[in-house]
């Protein structure tokens, strides 16, 4: 066969041998047909409460990009640049949008009961993804290097020592703070927001509260 | 600019009542959630009937 | 193509596949372009109108300065093991076990992995690093000829007669034998008020790790002042709030609300007994689907009536 042949050839079952082919399957199996990127939705989403969770992404979006402003001047540039100190103020209330937002996302996905329909692991993916939200948060106050920071790092110090945390995460650290805030954690970040969208878009958006299956 | 800079904020304007203590800012933005999610679930979204076609 | 619906045979539970359902045109990218406007625009305005709050970090030079008898005082304290770090536990030393979760030692499992001598890292190594004039270096030498039980009984007791003056003034205390306690003290205070302390306290001046000076800042009251000053305290919804006028961080006020409780905020096991209930709160969220009762409440409550009172007016109609 040729290589055009051979790549196409439809897995029909996950392969027994093929690690390579294995993933195939599991990856164009993992959404149905089309719905990747559909440009049709159903007919009962007709709500703005639907838009939140775009508003959470996209605002997510401006956060990294704001952050990436500010880690390309380092982190103290913002202390003696207005320029710097315009962009940490973008940040700050980028921030606080992204969590509005995500809170009216979480508001309106618990009254829909959203998680019906084998949907739980979309729910439990996003509270995970907001859980790594707030400590991304927290570790970016512990990297302002100014009063701030050193109080919450004084204090946070004492909740994470009671439980044994503070052993292997230093909140008097800034430096460790601030690797943790701009590399470890906006990976997870990532990680756990891009398995949500994938959750959404295998699932599709939860059908009504008592709506009974449409005859063709 | 040793000992200049501090003190430079207080506290700001806080809410009061039992043992709550919010400063206006924060209610503001909680206020403000608060109506969004009401006006985002009450507020019509926009639609054609005609667009409705059977599922794909 | 309108349909009509069948009940389902499946049960009430059932929630029939979205996929199933007719549909209408929706632009995803469309919806992306024009929030992603409206909500950089909403920032850009926000962060121009309002800006950000940077308050310079308190040096150890400022807090020399700015509230001297604390620094005498909080040396006092590191060279008599009465200090907050002195006397922590894990993870910076084997002085208590530390907080506790019920009959869980947490904070004692944790390990001292971050090791801190009080006496020696905060106070006596800048002293001694610092180029001592001879007062400070006789001072130096009698503490470390004496006996344990000497050095603490002497440091002690000059904490105490410090605590019994009107306002912390070394020069009011009264008379007593404090041994070379009270010139250490002195000298650390010129030491601070040079600028230099900050350097001698870190191990690696080249680097970021601020622990040890953060924690002979937080030995002394005026970090703690100044943060109760802008309602930043523990029992003061402090993990909420921001200084001056400027937004907190709305989104921690369930585990600081703990924090107000007095049975809990003020329990020595405080910080894990707030770690222990807010953890339970996120794992009641984290597990909502599975918990009867609680998973009922969007059904009791027909908020969702409103979302979708479009679908239920045309079924309706259909009927």
């Amino acid at each position: 066969m040729s290589a055009r042949e051979d790549t196409a050839a439809e897995v029909v079952s996950p392969s027994r041998t093929s690690w390579t082919a294995w993933a195939r399957y599991r990856i164009t199996h993992t959404v149905p047909e089309g719905q990747w990127l559909p440009d049709r939705q159903p007919a009962y989403v007709a709500s703005w409460i639907y838009v939140f969770g775009m508003a959470t992404l996209v605002s997510l979006f401006i956060v990294i990009g704001s952050g990436v402003v500010l880690a390309i001047g380092g982190s103290e540039w913002w202390h003696t640049s207005n320029v710097g100190h315009y962009v940490n103020s973008v940040h700050l209330w980028s921030v606080e949008i992204f969590f509005a937002v995500m809170a009216i996302h979480l508001w309106g996905k618990f009254w829909m009961a959203a998680w019906r329909g084998g949907r739980a692991l979309t729910w439990m993916t996003g509270m995970v993804a907001l859980l790594a939200a707030v400590g991304t948060g927290f570790t970016g106050y512990l990297s302002q290097t100014n009063f701030d920071s050193q109080w919450i790092g004084a204090q946070a110090k004492d909740g994470l020592n009671s439980v044994g945390l503070g052993a292997w995460f230093n909140a008097l650290n800034p430096a460790a703070a601030l690797t943790l805030h701009i590399v470890v954690l906006p990976l997870a970040v990532g990680v756990i927001v891009i398995m949500h969208i994938i959750l959404v878009r295998r699932h599709g958006v939860v059908p009504p509260i008592g709506a009974e299956e449409p005859t063709p | 600019m040793a000992g200049t800079h501090i003190l430079a904020e207080g506290a700001g304007n806080y809410l009061n009542f039992g043992i709550f203590h919010i400063s206006v800012t924060n209610a503001l933005i909680m206020g403000a959630m608060i109506v969004m999610f009401i006006l985002a679930v009450v507020i019509p979204f926009p639609h054609h009937d005609a667009d409705d076609e059977g599922s794909r | 193509m309108t349909t009509s619906t069948t009940p389902s045979k499946r049960g009430k539970r059932y929630t029939p596949d979205s996929h199933s359902f007719p549909t209408r045109p929706y632009d995803l990218f469309k919806e992306m372009v024009i929030a992603g406007v409206i909500l950089l625009l909403l920032a850009l305005a926000l962060a121009a109108g309002f800006g950000s709050l940077d308050e310079k970090a308190i040096t150890l030079q400022d807090w020399a300065k700015a509230a001297p008898f604390d620094v005498v005082a909080t040396a006092t304290g590191e060279l008599a093991g009465t200090t907050s770090s002195a006397g922590y536990g894990p993870p910076y030393n084997n002085a208590s076990d530390g907080q506790k979760l019920g009959p869980l030692s947490l904070q004692k499992w944790g390990g001292v992995r971050i090791p801190v001598d009080s006496a020696q890292d905060l106070v006596l190594t800048p002293l001694e690093s610092g180029a001592p004039d001879a007062a400070t270096k006789d001072a130096l030498a009698a503490w470390k000829a004496a006996a344990a039980d000497q050095q603490t009984a002497w440091a002690t007791a000059y904490g105490d007669a410090l605590a019994a003056t009107p306002d912390g003034d070394p020069t009011t205390v009264a008379k007593g034998d404090y041994g070379p306690v009270p010139v250490m003290a002195s000298s650390f205070l010129t030491l601070a008020n040079s600028g230099g302390l900050e350097q001698l306290i870190s191990p690696n001046s080249y680097g970021g790790d601020r622990t040890k000076q953060l924690l002979l800042l937080s030995d002394g009251s005026y970090l703690e002042d100044q943060a109760r000053a802008r309602s930043l305290g523990g029992d003061q919804w402090g993990m909420m709030n921001e200084a001056g006028n400027y937004p907190g961080q709305v989104w921690l006020g369930m585990m600081t609300f703990w924090y107000q409780i007095p049975a809990l905020g003020g329990s020595d096991n405080g910080d894990a007994l707030v770690w222990g209930a807010t953890v339970i709160i996120v794992l009641a969220f984290l597990f909502l689907p599975f918990l009867p009762g609680l998973r009922a409440i969007p059904e009791k409550i027909p908020v969702y009536k409103l979302v979708w009172r479009d679908y239920y007016r045309r079924q309706k109609n259909k009927k």
